[in-house]
């Protein structure tokens, strides 16, 4: 039930710490996206089913607290665990250099994801938004790789406190399904 | 041949699972896209939810903030209130001929016996919280159905237009800003009466479409809301253009504008709800509702 419940009421405060803590910060496009590290982990640490519904959660709340009107992140969370997933294991995520590529590149995917679901969704054109890519989105995934280290250390040492059993290591842990 | 099909099954539960629960993502995508209400309701259920701890979280950030600003960020404030002070006085001597001004434009429009003039009643709401993420700009607010916000209702503040009301649930609603790449309003330049719609572009900047060649667009001019589109009165201040652009060929110019309000430092919003003659109101001041005048700007309607 722990496993349910503890990332879940995690997923709603990163989520509130996305929308009221970092807002303030001078610059709006240096915001790192938390609720994104929160799924990777997820994609990395738990169970496709359980994970899944977790991600598809998640990236239902998003869509609820933001402008877009068509569902776009419910639609790329769970898409984004399931491919984390894929690859965990397959990589060495020990290291502060591996972690932030990880979700560095995670980041600049979903993006993309997310401009081509737009272009295929909107009845007209977006072409104001491809310069976001560069101005934004870039910017933005540097800086939520950047934090991913530390959110994944907090996460690590929360789990084993919580949960009293050594399962964190992302060695020992890629060659279980 | 059974515990055969049962081994079969457990072989493919997880892909099995991984494409219902993308399908259903799809199949949410589409209700969406339709409007059902069924999602609405969903969708209503879980902001209710969830928006209390946005509430809480920006009550303690304000508190804290409110902390520093009151109390330790005071250096010059022995200048800075001179300067205030000085700035009343202008304001008082402008203020003392926008009356007269307005007396006289009273008297005038009984002269010329023109209808009596529809003020939007407003509510005050508290901004909870900001969009997730980068792509789109919205923002929460503390005032839902409960209080009478309903969907496509203009978001205003003294300085000019926010955007207006996208998502309600009860007792919280999601504001789509002018600045989000969906935001399209109609507006005309103040200085010249050029029709354009201001849409969105993102970064705290709007574009003006639909702007004719043949009008003469300046930097500084400033752009008002033109009340064609319903639910935004005329005249409200929507921003200045920053940029104008003719070159290419078409029978459209180009022009960037900012708005008038800064957008990443919302705190408090004003949702119009209606429209109400001004006798009405000392009625209206009872309730949680109250009537304010247009802004009117300098040469403006």
């Amino acid at each position: 039930m722990r496993r349910i419940v503890v990332p879940l009421l995690l997923g709603v405060i990163f989520l509130t710490f996305q929308t009221t803590l970092l807002t303030p910060l001078p610059i709006q496009r240096i915001r790192p996206d938390i609720v994104l590290i929160l799924i990777l982990y997820l994609g990395l640490f738990y169970p496709p089913i359980l994970g899944g519904i977790l991600a598809l959660f998640m990236g239902f709340l998003t869509d609820l607290f933001s402008g877009n009107g068509f569902g776009l992140y419910t639609l790329s969370r769970p898409l984004i665990f399931y491919v984390a997933q894929f690859f965990k294991g397959r990589f060495y995520l020990e290291s502060f250099t591996s972690q932030f590529l990880f979700v560095f590149i995670f980041g600049l995917v979903e993006g993309l994801l997310i401009l081509i679901l737009l272009s295929g969704l909107n009845p007209g054109p977006i072409g104001n938004l491809y310069p976001l890519l560069f101005t934004l989105l870039l910017p933005q995934s540097f800086f939520t790789g950047l934090a991913t280290p530390i959110l994944f250390f907090l996460l690590r040492k929360g789990s084993f406190l919580l949960f009293r059993h050594h399962e964190m290591g992302v060695m020992e842990k890629g060659d279980r399904s | 041949m059974r515990i055969r099909s049962f081994f079969l099954f457990r072989r493919y539960t997880v892909p099995t699972f991984i494409v219902i629960l993308l399908l259903s993502t799809l199949i949410v995508m589409s209700l969406r896209v339709k409007q059902r209400k069924g999602v609405d309701f969903f969708d209503a259920l879980l902001m209710e939810l969830c928006a209390p701890f946005q509430k809480a979280s920006t009550f303690v950030i304000k508190t804290v903030r409110g902390v520093f600003q009151e109390y330790l960020f005071l250096v010059h404030l022995q200048k800075e209130n001179s300067m205030l002070k000085q700035r009343i006085a202008e304001l008082q001597k402008e203020n003392h001929q926008m009356k007269e001004m307005a007396l006289a434009n009273e008297r005038l429009q009984k002269l010329l016996q023109f209808r009596e003039k529809i003020y939007p009643t407003v509510i005050a709401a508290e901004v909870i919280g900001q969009d997730p993420s980068s792509w789109f700009k919205s923002v929460t607010i503390n005032k839902g159905e409960k209080d009478g916000v309903r969907k496509g209702m203009a978001v205003i503040s003294p300085e000019g237009v926010i955007g207006q009301i996208l998502k309600t649930a009860p007792h919280y609603s999601t504001v789509l800003l002018i600045t989000d790449y969906n935001s399209a309003i109609d507006s005309i330049i103040q200085r010249n009466r050029a029709k354009a719609i201001v849409e969105g572009k993102g970064e705290n900047r709007c574009q003006l479409k639909y702007l004719l060649r043949t009008e003469e667009v300046i930097v500084g001019d400033i752009v008002v809301t033109s009340g064609l589109s319903g639910n935004f009165p005329k005249g409200l201040m929507v921003g200045e253009v920053k940029k104008v652009d003719k070159k290419g060929h078409g029978v459209f110019q180009y022009a960037e504008l900012v708005p008038s309000v800064d957008l990443t430092k919302l705190e408090e919003v004003l949702v119009i709800t209606g429209s109400s003659p001004p006798l009405q109101e000392g009625k209206e001041k009872k309730g949680k509702k109250i009537p304010v005048s247009p802004v009117r700007r300098k040469g403006g309607t």
